[in-house]
């Protein structure tokens, strides 16, 4: 299958792709295209030009910022994310993630600028990003912006971004050794679609103080649940404890079933995986083991 | 301001020798191999991402041609399945693998699975059963069932071939 006829360019500058992208109202970046390409391919995206961004220096890095955040360029790899040794040990659950996405030859290629823009409901890194309070920084011709992961997704495939906009990067706050996070899916299989995702970050010490719950694959978009996260606050995180709070009425979701599973399992599973990825978090929390 | 354009002229290394075409902005990449080229070793399986048939390195990576804008692989070296051996000449450890272990039968999945197999054994020369098919999970085999496969792989990288069943692999 050929996509519909478009224009490229590979502009050399951050600067430049946006400026492009604002001239050009029918132009989408291109990044690792493990997604786009395809979505044109099926003529499901209506695009004029693609602006290539994926070898701009200015979206290839990592590094530590002034006060101890993780901030990774939106044009890194799914591969180099696994294998960086700053993300493995600052952020290692996202170096996991990145490393169990899909297959190899998508991890040599698909960005995690991309998979964020992509923004599908069922994407690993989006409930991830939301649960570390992390920070999608954009450039725009009008300058730069900053959106909480939060805010970012939007909707199905929609995220907070306007004409000319690029993602840079992703800020990841700095993981105090009295905070933990947890991330768990139920796949078909490894490296496989889920039908449910759940992660959770807790900071505290002997009790909860601060708890952050969001659910995936069962909603629009990454869905944090806020009854669940008063619910742990002020306890000390036990089992009994984590099954009240994955009890709580479900925020923001609406589960669609399909020959994997129904919408009723799946919702389901949601409260399983909520609870295993507390129990994950929580380890982290009391021991300080990252 | 470079402005797009839907004609695009690159140049590309393939097996080691350089090509230089005009391309449109829409060809992908395995197109371009097997129609521009006329290197017809790459195959077109699904088209969509999924059965890794058209898995080329780019740069030393595997990578799904179909995914990828011929205009992407400008400047960037390539090796495809001719690379492996010259036709007609002996053939490398783990094309003579593959034939040994029965690794191929209709032979659709071949080129990725062989480009991709090299790509593995060159990262890590000595995977164990579940590093080798985890590495095959981007490419699709819909005759042998993966066994024999995984078997190749094992004779190439000098291993015991597991010669009863499959592992069990985690999820």
């Amino acid at each position: 299958m050929l996509p519909r006829s478009f224009k490229y360019a590979r502009p050399v500058s951050l600067a430049e792709a946006s400026q492009l992208l604002a001239a050009h109202p029918g132009a989408r970046p291109l990044a690792g295209g493990q997604s786009l390409l395809n979505v044109m391919k099926l003529r499901a995206a209506e695009v004029e030009a693609l602006i290539d961004i994926s070898r701009l220096e200015e979206l290839r890095f990592v590094e530590i910022t002034g006060n101890g955040d993780l901030e990774v360029g939106a044009g890194m790899r799914y591969r180099e994310l696994a294998e960086h040794a700053v993300v493995v040990e600052h952020q290692p659950l996202v170096a996991e993630v990145a490393g169990g996405l899909v297959d190899v030859q998508v991890r040599t290629r698909g960005t995690l600028g991309g998979n964020l823009c992509y923004a599908d409901p069922t994407s690993n890194f989006p409930p991830l990003l939301v649960a570390l309070d992390a920070t999608v920084r954009v450039s725009g011709i009008d300058g730069p912006r900053e959106v909480p992961a939060e805010d970012f997704f939007v909707g199905p495939f929609r995220c907070d971004l306007a004409s000319g906009d690029v993602v840079r990067s992703v800020v990841f706050p700095r993981q105090a050794a009295d905070a933990g996070v947890g991330y768990q899916s139920l796949q078909l299989a490894r490296d496989s679609w889920a039908l449910a995702r759940a992660s959770a970050w807790v900071q505290g010490n002997t009790t909860i103080k601060t708890a952050r719950v969001v659910l995936a694959c069962i909603g629009p978009r990454p869905a944090r649940q806020r009854a669940m996260e008063a619910a742990l606050v002020g306890t000390a995180g036990g089992e009994a404890d984590i099954a009240a709070a994955v009890a709580c009425e479900l925020q923001d979701v609406d589960a669609v079933g399909d020959s994997h599973a129904s919408a009723e399992y799946r919702t389901e599973m949601a409260r399983v995986y909520a609870a295993r990825a507390l129990r994950q978090a929580l380890v982290q929390m009391t021991q300080g083991d990252r | 301001m470079t402005d797009p354009e839907t004609t695009h002229l690159i140049e590309v290394e393939i097996n080691g020798a350089t090509h230089r075409r005009a391309v449109q902005a829409r060809q992908l990449l395995v197109h371009f191999l097997r129609d521009e080229v006329v290197m017809k070793g790459t195959h077109i399986g699904c088209d969509t991402g999924n059965c890794g048939a058209c898995t080329v390195l780019v740069d030393g990576e595997p990578t799904k041609s179909c995914m990828v804008l011929a205009v992407q692989a400008d400047g960037t070296s390539l090796t495809t399945v001719e690379g492996l051996s010259e036709a007609g000449g002996e053939l490398t450890e783990l094309q003579q693998a593959f034939n040994d272990q029965h690794a191929l039968q209709c032979g659709w999945c071949t080129p990725g699975m062989l480009i991709q197999a090299k790509a593995l054994l060159e990262r890590d020369p000595d995977p164990n059963v579940e590093d080798i098919r985890r590495a095959l999970k981007g490419n699709l085999c819909r005759c042998t069932g993966y066994v024999n496969i995984v078997r190749a792989i094992q004779q190439a990288a000098g291993q015991e071939v597991d010669a009863g069943r499959p592992q069990e692999v985690t999820r």
